[in-house]
């Protein structure tokens, strides 16, 4: 019988799913757009990971990350539920020991997260606004009338350079189609937002940290070869893209898993597979105890109360 | 006199002083989201954060009745300066016809400093007035002295949440308390109570300390900074932050010339990256960085309301100074729009670097 550990990220466009052993090698990986309905999603991966699963497997640890964490970690039963950070650099630091910078960007959010002797010494996320992660782009690929698949390498076909204003999603339109009609190809358009998406990240994320490499690019985004371009560019070095850039998160927090059942040489909590098969219902009402009227969520597994968060006071939280 | 002022951090101080002095006091609500929400609405849009919550608590104290406000003014380029000026246009506008009682330092304009304090001063006595005032910083010194236990004993606590609660406690027992002997009675009992909470013994080597720093108001009121210090607390750290009442009375009532407290000590620290006086607390931000590090705390978190100028400056720094001595420190600007979900999970990562950097690699 083999061990395996389970790693799930469950991020605003995506969620993924990893199965990992005890040398961290993938043997199963999915990348499942959430669609808003992150239970049904992980529900979804859980069986397909199921079905390919031989009957000797023995799944030893699982943990969670990603802005869904909270809720999936209930959930499954998770040993670790981990920030995203964290759980992108230990896979980073696993596939490319000596790194220094990552930059990883997502649907929703992007992060720069520095390294140095495999430790975590800084990071950055973005604040205010979405410009410049893969939502942005996405949204211009559809403007553009251009499947987001091949819109990284048209922006290789580019023949010459134009500036795009990149700093908010909405502006950038309007300066898009300015540029249009100024003669520039579509191919260049898009050379452009990906020069104005790294340059924005740079500017936003990068501002007062130094940036040494190995420079590791990670995330759904590094998918496009565009982007890649435009970061060499930018901060002209190489730029290393890890074979599962797309699922790093759910390696990550997979790993964390594995170290955290091996260090504190406890059973996993993981309800098993037939969890997909549980009717887990979460919900949400306003408290009204006081003037702050929090949100308070409410998950239930077959009408009974797992979990509750999201109350400043605990009064809920601590109730069960 | 009816009064009300701002509410921050350990607000029965001020409810006491007034008190002592034989007025009413209107007591304006813990900000909650009713209060930034109503605050939000009459503030102008691009005022930064504690005025916004500011407002909501003059327009939540105007509705209880509250005739006059007493508030502290602002020195140096900050917009703080002329919140009163603003505070009382928006409530004119709603129809709240309230008096300002603005304190500034008693060293830069002695004359209306006096004339403010013989507004207070109504028909009690000087001696009963000196006899409040030192009854009122003794009160505030002992609640630090409790509160700075607080923020230690919370990290290993076994029940999650009783340190808060016991705060709770020890701050309503200090609300009663009305005489030197009373005062001395609560501070007793606050510290027997402090010393029936059970706790996780933890090696102190593996102890954690992050200190807050930041502009006085997102620090001081947890209620508005996702209350950083329980945050912090139930992740296992002990917390220190860079203001305190009784620090900032300290400071602001002694004359230069004899004035040793702490916070002076604190603005040299911070003199080679900020020199001179740019507002606001970016001196004591970066001077209070520089002595936690030389204190051997883990890290520091630094809050700052989005747009405040004085800060903006300091966080432009911090990155040289985090580099040159070598202490983690998290940038948080907090408004009306801020996430806590997204604000969580940065401070979750914060931790876990400052655990990695412990045991060499990442937790």
């Amino acid at each position: 019988m083999k061990d395996f550990y389970i790693g799930i990220d469950v991020g605003s466009v995506s969620t993924n799913i990893v199965l990992i052993d005890e040398k961290c090698d993938v043997h199963y990986s999915a990348y499942i757009r959430t669609n808003g309905q992150p239970l049904d999603s992980v529900k979804k991966g859980l069986k397909d990971l199921q079905s390919t699963l031989q009957q000797q497997a023995n799944i030893k640890g699982v943990g969670t990350t990603g802005s869904g964490r909270q809720l999936i970690g209930t959930m499954v039963g998770a040993d670790v539920i981990k920030n995203e950070i964290t759980a992108h650099a230990t896979a980073t630091v696993h596939v490319v020991p000596d790194v220094k910078t990552i930059f990883e960007i997502g649907g929703q959010d992007s992060k720069i997260i520095i390294v140095d002797n495999q430790m975590v010494i800084d990071f950055a996320m973005n604040t205010v606004c979405a410009a410049g992660t893969g939502s942005f782009l996405d949204h211009q690929a559809e403007r553009l009338g251009i499947p987001i698949e091949e819109f990284g390498a048209m922006a290789l076909k580019a023949d010459r350079d134009v500036r795009i204003a990149g700093r908010c999603t909405v502006f950038a339109e309007s300066d898009m189609i300015a540029k249009q009609q100024f003669g520039f190809s579509k191919s260049e358009i898009i050379k452009g937002l990906c020069e104005a998406l790294v340059r924005n990240y740079i500017n936003n994320l990068g501002r007062g940290k130094k940036l040494e490499p190995p420079f590791v690019f990670q995330g759904g985004v590094a998918a496009n070869l565009g982007i890649k371009t435009a970061f060499e560019k930018e901060i002209g070095h190489e730029v290393i893209i890890p074979k599962h850039f797309n699922i790093m998160g759910a390696i990550g927090t997979a790993i964390l898993a594995k170290e955290y059942i091996g260090e504190s040489n406890t059973k996993t909590r993981f309800r098993g597979f037939e969890t997909t098969d549980l009717s887990f219902q979460p919900s949400a009402f306003e408290c009204g105890g006081c003037s702050n009227n929090c949100e308070v969520i409410k998950v239930e597994m077959d009408s009974k109360v797992v979990a509750m968060w999201g109350d400043r006071c605990g009064k809920w939280t601590n109730s069960l | 006199m009816r009064v009300s002022f701002p509410y921050m951090g350990t607000t029965v101080v001020y409810k006491k002083l007034l008190e002592l002095l034989g007025h009413e006091v209107i007591m304006p609500p813990k900000p909650s989201q009713h209060t930034i929400n109503l605050g939000v609405k009459y503030s102008p849009e691009f005022a930064c954060f504690p005025m916004k919550v500011i407002t909501g608590s003059y327009l939540q104290a105007a509705e209880l009745g509250a005739e006059v406000i007493i508030t502290s003014g602002g020195h140096g380029p900050c917009r703080a300066g002329f919140y009163e000026q603003v505070h009382r246009r928006i409530l004119k506008e709603e129809g709240f016809d309230i008096d300002f009682i603005v304190f500034n330092s008693m060293f830069r304009d002695s004359k209306q400093f006096f004339k403010n304090i013989m507004k207070l001063k109504g028909n009690s006595s000087w001696l009963k007035v000196g006899q409040s005032l030192f009854m009122v910083y003794d009160m505030i010194r002992k609640l630090d002295k409790l509160e700075k236990r607080v923020q230690k004993i919370r990290a290993y606590e076994i029940k999650k949440g009783e340190a808060t609660r016991v705060w709770d406690i020890i701050q309503n027992q200090f609300d009663r308390a009305n005489c030197k002997g009373s005062i001395q009675k609560a501070f007793y009992d606050g510290s027997q109570q402090l010393d029936q909470i059970k706790t996780y013994n933890v090696n102190e080597k593996e102890k954690m300390r992050i200190g807050i720093v930041g502009e006085i108001y997102v620090v001081m009121e947890a209620s508005i900074n996702m209350k950083m210090e329980e945050l912090l607390g139930n992740l296992g750290a002990e917390v220190e932050r860079s203001q305190y009442l009784s620090q900032w009375v300290a400071y602001n009532a002694l004359p230069a010339f004899i004035n040793q407290t702490h916070e002076v000590e604190i603005l040299k620290k911070g003199e080679p990256y900020i020199p001179i006086n740019i507002g606001g607390h970016a001196k004591q931000t970066v001077g209070h960085i520089v002595d936690y590090s030389q204190r051997g705390f883990d890290g520091v978190i630094h809050l700052m309301p989005f747009g405040c100028l004085p800060e903006l400056v300091s966080q432009s720094i911090i990155p040289k100074i985090s580099q040159s001595l070598n202490i983690p420190v998290l940038t948080l600007s907090i408004d009306e729009q801020s996430g806590t979900a997204n604000s969580l999970t940065r401070v979750e990562a914060f931790i876990d670097l400052i655990k990695g950097k412990r045991i060499k690699k990442i937790s």
